[in-house]
């Protein structure tokens, strides 16, 4: 005999069930959208406390305008986005939304390091790369590009490197195309203000990046394996 | 695009299985009294007893097989013992005839010279004058109460036309027969529960115990695919006939020790459901077969096919994301890091939370089964194997039963296989 008053429970169940997963997923995602939100709203504010500072360069000395950990910080936050369009899908709202006001800042960030580096001639001077990439099948390079510059970007502390998407309706990428002139070959890159075509590997980049860059690398990484003298 | 619409296939799949299991778990707590209450059932009459042991080339297991049979609680005037030998090659038939002359009034040898599991137990089905009926294979033990337990359904529930044991593994020791202590773990509950509706899916081998009585209204077993216990239950199912599990009567097996029998049993046993299924296609969505009919038939015959899409889609992933992965190192180099630990990278998909959901439910039933039988097995040493193994076990001899059941390919050598791996 079948009971249908029970697979009638069961269904109910198994939708309510559901239901709660469902309701789960899109508020652990609208969390993780606002936690995006909120780190990018505190670097904006850092980006602001700086660019004050700046201005008031006459008055306060060099060194105490810190800006060094807000690319670091542009970093982790670009991997969360990152990580938040591959979940969400890169025509949902919310991650157009972060990935517009994710490069207003990188833009910002970008010139006043400029200023600054230019300005208090900074020891480490940061070397720039600006990246365009695409996201729509039209660039089958830019993945491994993408691998190539985050294994950069742990190589080379000292490196920036901001990346835009091409297909973002944002006037200010618009600018960036115009004044690099980016054409649709993707990926592009503008390396200390030259601009360069096509997937580029570790080893060419590191022909393009300037002498400096490396030499502090080697430093550095000299530094921490040298082993200390011991005294008689 | 291709990713989002085999995603989306996923959804109904994730649904169906996730109400199949929550439609088991109801029934069997909406009957856990029930339940509870067959644990105490007891025996007035004892109905003459034959159990068939059929043989091919059994020597190593045969003598444990019959001590089990003796050592049974159960009075020896009423019970007999039929060994069948199928041909063989070794001294089973030699060990069998050394039992008969030491039990002259229990144990009886027969010789079946046509070849198959099925005639070797109809030739004991022709002899027996028994009231009930069953069948132990030679590589299969049980339990001193085993009997006892069974006989007590069948005086209580005078509805019941078979009542089914509660099988384990004997003795685990390799990774496949670990793996199978799970898989027949999820068997014992699996059975219970489906006996709540009326449905259960195969009376097994080893000790199904029948009313002869059905065997004289639906006739004796076939060769149906070289899985006649599967065919015999739907032709029980199609007569209407009452099938029951009696949860506390332990049988222990010896599972495939090699990975090559293991998968070779799986594709014998795959291969039978979807041919006697299909044989018995009248049974599906039929209200008459009750559940059976209606439900758990049809959901297990889709889950074969969705379950190899399910494999399909989680392969794609693995591959695609280990494409990746090389891909990168392709590029950069091989670069390791020490994983740092962040929520926000959290998988909190709706498929995430519906699977976590669905494992939640699944060790429950694992659970459930341990505690219903009264030999508690080793989960915790066992489950490794089976959580790593058995899902990429399925879906080969699952892919390659239907490819074999719709190319209509002949699988006698299966029967070898499996039987050379066994021991």
């Amino acid at each position: 005999m079948i009971d249908t008053k029970k697979y009638l429970f069961t269904f109910f169940v198994t939708v309510a069930i559901f239901t709660t997963a469902f309701f789960a997923s899109t508020y652990f995602s609208s969390k993780r959208v606002e936690s995006v939100k909120s780190i990018q709203d505190t670097i904006a504010i850092d980006i602001l406390s700086s660019e004050t500072q700046f201005d008031l360069l006459k008055e306060v000395p060099c060194q105490n305008v810190n800006h060094s950990m807000l690319s670091l910080e542009l970093n982790i936050i670009g991997d969360k986005l990152s990580h938040t369009e591959n979940e969400r899908g890169e025509n949902d709202e919310d991650v157009v939304y972060l990935k517009k006001y994710y490069s207003l800042l990188q833009v910002k960030d970008y010139l006043l390091s400029k200023k600054l580096a230019e300005k208090c001639g900074a020891i480490k001077k940061p070397v720039f790369i600006i990246y365009f990439y695409s996201n729509e099948g039209d660039c089958p390079d830019c993945k491994k590009e993408g691998y190539v510059l985050t294994r950069l970007k742990e190589k080379y502390p000292e490196l920036r490197v901001y990346s835009f998407d091409y297909n973002l309706d944002l006037s200010i990428i618009d600018s960036l195309k115009a004044i690099y002139r980016v054409e649709s070959a993707l990926p592009a890159l503008v390396v200390e203000d030259k601009m360069y075509t096509g997937y580029k590997s570790i080893e060419d980049m590191e022909a393009l990046l300037p002498d400096t860059l490396k030499v502090a690398e080697l430093a550095s990484s000299t530094a921490s394996t040298t082993p200390t003298k011991k005294t008689k | 695009m291709i990713e989002q619409v085999s995603q989306a296939l996923m959804f109904p799949f994730l649904f169906l299985s996730m109400y199949f299991q929550v439609l088991l778990l109801f029934s069997f707590f909406e009957n856990k009294k029930k339940i509870k209450n067959e644990e105490s059932l007891t025996v007035t009459r004892y109905p003459t007893v034959t159990i068939a042991v059929p043989c091919w080339n059994e020597e190593k297991t045969l003598g444990g097989t019959i001590d089990s049979l003796l050592a049974l609680e159960y009075p020896k005037d009423k019970l007999r013992i039929m060994v069948v030998d199928n041909n063989s090659s070794d001294s089973t038939v030699a060990i069998a005839t050394e039992y008969s002359k030491q039990y002259p009034d229990i144990v009886e040898v027969y010789v079946e010279k046509k070849q198959g599991k099925h005639h070797a137990v109809n030739l004991a089905l022709e002899k027996t004058l028994a009231e009930l009926f069953g069948c132990l294979d030679a590589d299969s033990f049980v339990a001193p109460k085993a009997l006892l337990t069974i006989v007590a359904y069948f005086e209580h529930h005078p509805e019941a036309k078979a009542v089914t044991p509660c099988i384990h593994i004997r003795n685990p020791k390799t990774f496949i027969q670990r793996l199978q202590a799970i898989e027949y773990l999820m068997g014992v509950f699996l059975r219970k529960a489906f006996g709540q509706l009326d449905a259960i899916q195969v009376t097994p081998g080893p000790f199904s115990i029948f009313k002869k009585e059905v065997f004289d209204q639906i006739g004796g077993y076939r060769k149906a695919h070289n899985t006649e216990d599967y065919e015999i239950t739907l032709r029980m199912h199609k007569n209407r006939l009452k099938v029951m599990n009696s949860h506390k009567a332990l049988v222990y097996t010896v599972g495939p020790s090699t990975l090559r029998g293991y998968f070779y049993q799986r594709l014998r046993w795959a291969r039978g459901f979807l041919e006697n299924s299909l044989d018995y296609k009248e049974l599906f969505f039929k209200k008459e077969y009750g559940n059976f009919g209606m439900f758990t038939l049809p959901m297990a015959f889709l889950f074969v096919f969705y379950g190899l899409y399910a494999a399909f889609f989680a392969f794609y992933t693995a591959v695609s994301h280990y494409v990746n992965v090389l891909d990168r190192w392709a590029s950069v180099g091989i670069h390791p890091k020490i994983p740092t630990f962040d929520f926000f990278y959290f998988n909190t998909t709706i498929t995430a939370f519906v699977v976590m959901v669905m494992f939640t439910m699944f060790l429950i039933t694992l659970y459930l089964g341990n505690e219903l039988s009264d030999d508690r097995q080793e989960i915790y040493h066992n489950f490794p194997f089976f959580f790593f193994l058995y899902p990429i076990i399925v879906p080969f001899f699952l892919g390659r039963a239907v490819f074999d059941t719709f190319t209509k390919r002949k699988n006698e050598w299966v029967l070898q296989d499996t039987k050379n791996s066994s021991s």
